[in-house]
C-alpha cells in the first residue's frame, strides 16, 4: 500500500517518534524510506560574509550530525535509509519533496516546530496535513 | 557611569541580547545590535540620563572604531580575486555605475529636495551609495546562485561599489594638505609592500599561541589608520583596500579568518553596531518620516537609473537584470560606517545621521524582500545539482545513492 515513505526529521522528540514509527512501518510493509531534514535559512541583513560563512558552516554541522543520527536510527532498525537535507521553509519543502517524489506516506511528529508560532498562524504539522499530496501520519 | 567595569558589563549584556534577538528573530547580529542600541539609549536615556550609556566615552570609542576597522578589512580580505579576474569588466561597469548614480542622485536629493548644506549632502550621497555584500552574499548562498556565473557577477560587483564608497569617503571631506600627500604616498608604499611581506612572514613566524599574524594585521590596520586620521581621512580607507590585497593570502586561511571573527564579532562590532545604533534618536524619525522616505527612495531610483542599463549592456534579460539591480541596491555596514563618520566630524546633525542610518537599514531589508519576491530568475538556479557549498542540496546530486552529508 505505501511503497515509498517519507519522514520529516528535525531531531526533536516529537520527530524522534516519526522517525521510529516510519522505520517500523517500512520494516513492516517492506516499503522504501527516506527522511527529509530542513535547514533553518542563514540570518537576514548580515554585516559581514564572515557572519554568514561561520553561520554556514554551524548549519551544516548541526544537520550533518543529524542526518547521521537519523541514519544511524534507521540502520538498527535494518533500514537503509535515504536522507535529503534541504534549505528554504520547513512546510513547503517538505509538501514539496513529497509531491516531487511522489510519496504514498508522509510521516510526521506532532511537536517539534515552535509553540508559539504555532499558535498564531497554525502549527508546522496542521499546515504539512493540510497541503500534502499523499496520506500524513502524525506520530506521538 | 563612573565605574569602568559597570559600563562594560551593560554593553556585552545589550550585545548579548542583541544576539539572543538576533537567533529568536533570525536576523543579523549587526541589525539586532543597532536596534538594541537605539533602544537602549531611547530607554537608559529617559530613566538614568543623556549619557548615562557612555557611547562618546574614549574606550568604547576606541572599541567602536577598531570594530569598524577590523571589520572592513575582513569585508576587503572576503573578496574573491578569482572571480573578480573572471568578471572584471562587468564588475567595474555595473560597480561603478552602483556607486556614481546613487552618490549623485541621494546628495542632489539631500540638497535639493531636503534642504540640507552642501557638507550633509555630500555625506548622504557616501551613505547611500553603498551595496551590501554580506546581505548579497547570504541571499545568494541560500538560493545557490553563488556558484553560477551570475551570482559571482553581482558579488564582485558590490566589491567595486563598496570599493567607491569607501575611497569616496576616505577623500572627499580630507582637507587636501601636504599630509594628505603624506597619506597617500604612505597608502600606495604600503598596498605594494604588504602582499610581498604577509605571506613570507606569516609561514616563517605564524602558526602559533602567540597570534603573531592578528598582531600584525592589527599593526597594519592601526599604523595606515593613525596616518589615515592625521591627514584628516577615515582610517577604514586603507582597512578595505588592505584586506583586497590581502584577499588571496590572508582571506584563504581560514583559520586566521575564523579567530580574527572571533575577536571582531565576540567583542569589537557589538560596540561599533550599538554605539552606531545609540546615536538614532527615534524622535527625530517619528517627527519627519518623510525625510527617510525621500532619501530611501532617491537611494533605489537611482540605483535604478544606474545599475539597471548598466547590467542591461551585458545582456541580461529583464528579470535578471532587475535581480541584480535590486541586489546592488542593498546596503548596511559601510552605509552606517559613512553615517557614523558623519555623525563623528560634525558633519551631519544628530537628526540627519538618524535619517540617514534608518534609510540604510530600509535598504538592506526592502530590496532583497522585493526582489525574491518579485523577480527572482528561478531559471539561473543551479537547477537540482546545485552545489552552493552547502549539504543543504547534496542530496540533489545524490538521489538512488546512499548519502553521506
Amino acid at each position: 500500500m505505501y511503497r515509498r515513505i517519507l519522514v520529516a526529521y528535525d531531531g526533536s522528540e516529537g520527530a524522534r517518534a516519526a522517525l521510529k514509527q516510519g522505520i517500523a512501518l517500512a520494516k513492516a510493509l517492506n516499503a522504501e524510506l527516506s527522511c527529509v531534514l530542513v535547514e533553518e535559512h542563514l540570518p537576514h541583513y548580515a554585516a559581514s560574509i564572515s557572519e554568514v560563512k561561520a553561520a554556514k558552516e554551524e548549519i551544516d554541522a548541526h544537520f550533518r550530525t543529524m542526518a547521521k543520527q537519523a541514519r544511524d536510527l534507521a540502520a538498527l532498525g535494518g533500514i537503509d535509509m535515504e536522507t535529503i537535507v534541504r534549505q528554504g521553509h520547513d512546510v513547503e519543502t517538505i509538501v514539496t519533496i513529497a509531491k516531487d517524489g511522489q510519496f504514498k506516506l508522509l510521516v510526521i511528529g506532532y511537536h517539534g516546530h515552535s509553540a508559539i508560532f504555532g499558535r498564531i498562524m497554525g502549527s508546522t504539522a496542521q499546515s504539512i496535513v493540510r497541503l500534502a499530496p499523499c496520506s500524513v501520519l502524525l506520530a506521538k | 557611569m563612573e565605574n569602568v567595569w559597570y559600563l562594560a558589563a551593560v554593553w556585552v549584556g545589550l550585545a548579548l541580547l542583541a544576539t539572543l534577538f538576533a537567533i529568536w528573530f533570525k536576523i543579523s547580529t549587526a541589525l539586532s545590535e543597532i536596534v538594541v542600541g537605539t533602544v537602549a539609549q531611547l530607554i537608559i536615556g529617559v530613566i538614568v540620563g543623556p549619557n548615562a550609556l557612555g557611547s562618546s566615552t574614549a574606550w568604547v570609542s576606541f572599541l567602536a572604531g577598531t570594530g569598524a576597522i577590523v571589520l572592513t578589512f575582513l569585508a576587503g580580505a572576503e573578496l574573491d580575486p578569482d572571480v573578480f579576474r573572471l568578471k572584471w569588466k562587468e564588475a567595474l561597469v555595473v560597480g561603478l555605475a552602483g556607486f556614481v548614480a546613487p552618490f549623485l542622485g541621494a546628495a542632489a536629493a539631500a540638497r535639493y529636495v531636503l534642504g540640507w548644506d552642501v557638507g550633509p549632502s555630500w555625506l548622504a550621497g557616501v551613505a547611500l551609495s553603498t551595496t551590501s555584500v554580506a546581505v548579497v552574499y547570504a541571499v545568494m548562498l541560500e538560493l545557490g546562485f553563488n556558484v553560477t556565473e551570475y551570482g559571482k557577477a553581482i558579488l564582485a560587483a558590490c566589491f567595486v561599489n563598496d570599493l567607491g564608497t569607501v575611497l569616496m569617503l576616505g577623500l572627499i571631506f580630507s582637507p587636501f594638505t601636504v599630509r594628505t600627500l603624506i597619506f597617500v604616498a604612505a597608502s600606495v608604499a604600503a598596498f605594494v609592500v604588504l602582499p610581498f611581506v604577509t605571506g613570507p612572514f606569516f609561514r616563517r613566524y605564524g602558526g602559533r599561541v602567540s597570534e603573531l599574524e592578528t598582531k600584525f594585521i592589527l599593526f597594519a590596520l592601526f599604523g595606515m589608520g593613525g596616518v589615515a586620521l592625521w591627514a584628516g581621512s577615515e582610517p577604514v580607507l586603507p582597512a578595505y583596500v588592505i584586506g583586497m590585497l590581502l584577499a588571496g593570502t590572508v582571506g584563504k586561511d581560514h583559520l586566521l579568518i575564523r579567530r580574527l571573527r572571533t575577536l571582531t564579532f565576540g567583542l569589537l562590532t557589538p560596540f561599533y553596531f550599538i554605539r552606531a545604533g545609540s546615536f538614532v534618536s527615534v524622535p527625530a524619525l517619528a517627527a519627519a518620516p518623510l525625510v527617510f522616505t525621500v532619501l530611501f527612495f532617491a537611494k533605489m531610483f537611482s540605483k535604478m537609473l544606474g545599475v539597471f542599463p548598466a547590467v542591461k549592456a551585458f545582456r541580461y534579460g529583464r528579470q535578471e537584470t532587475t535581480y541584480y539591480t535590486l541586489m546592488m541596491s542593498t546596503g548596511l555596514t559601510f552605509g552606517t560606517i559613512s553615517a557614523l563618520f558623519g555623525l563623528s566630524h560634525g558633519i551631519i546633525t544628530a537628526g540627519q545621521y538618524s535619517h540617514l542610518v534608518a534609510a540604510v537599514i530600509g535598504s538592506a531589508v526592502i530590496p532583497t524582500l522585493i526582489a525574491n519576491a518579485l523577480f527572482m530568475p528561478v531559471h539561473l538556479r543551479p537547477d537540482e545539482t546545485r552545489e552552493a557549498g552547502a549539504i543543504a542540496t547534496t542530496q540533489d546530486t545524490m538521489r538512488g545513492k546512499r548519502e553521506h552529508v
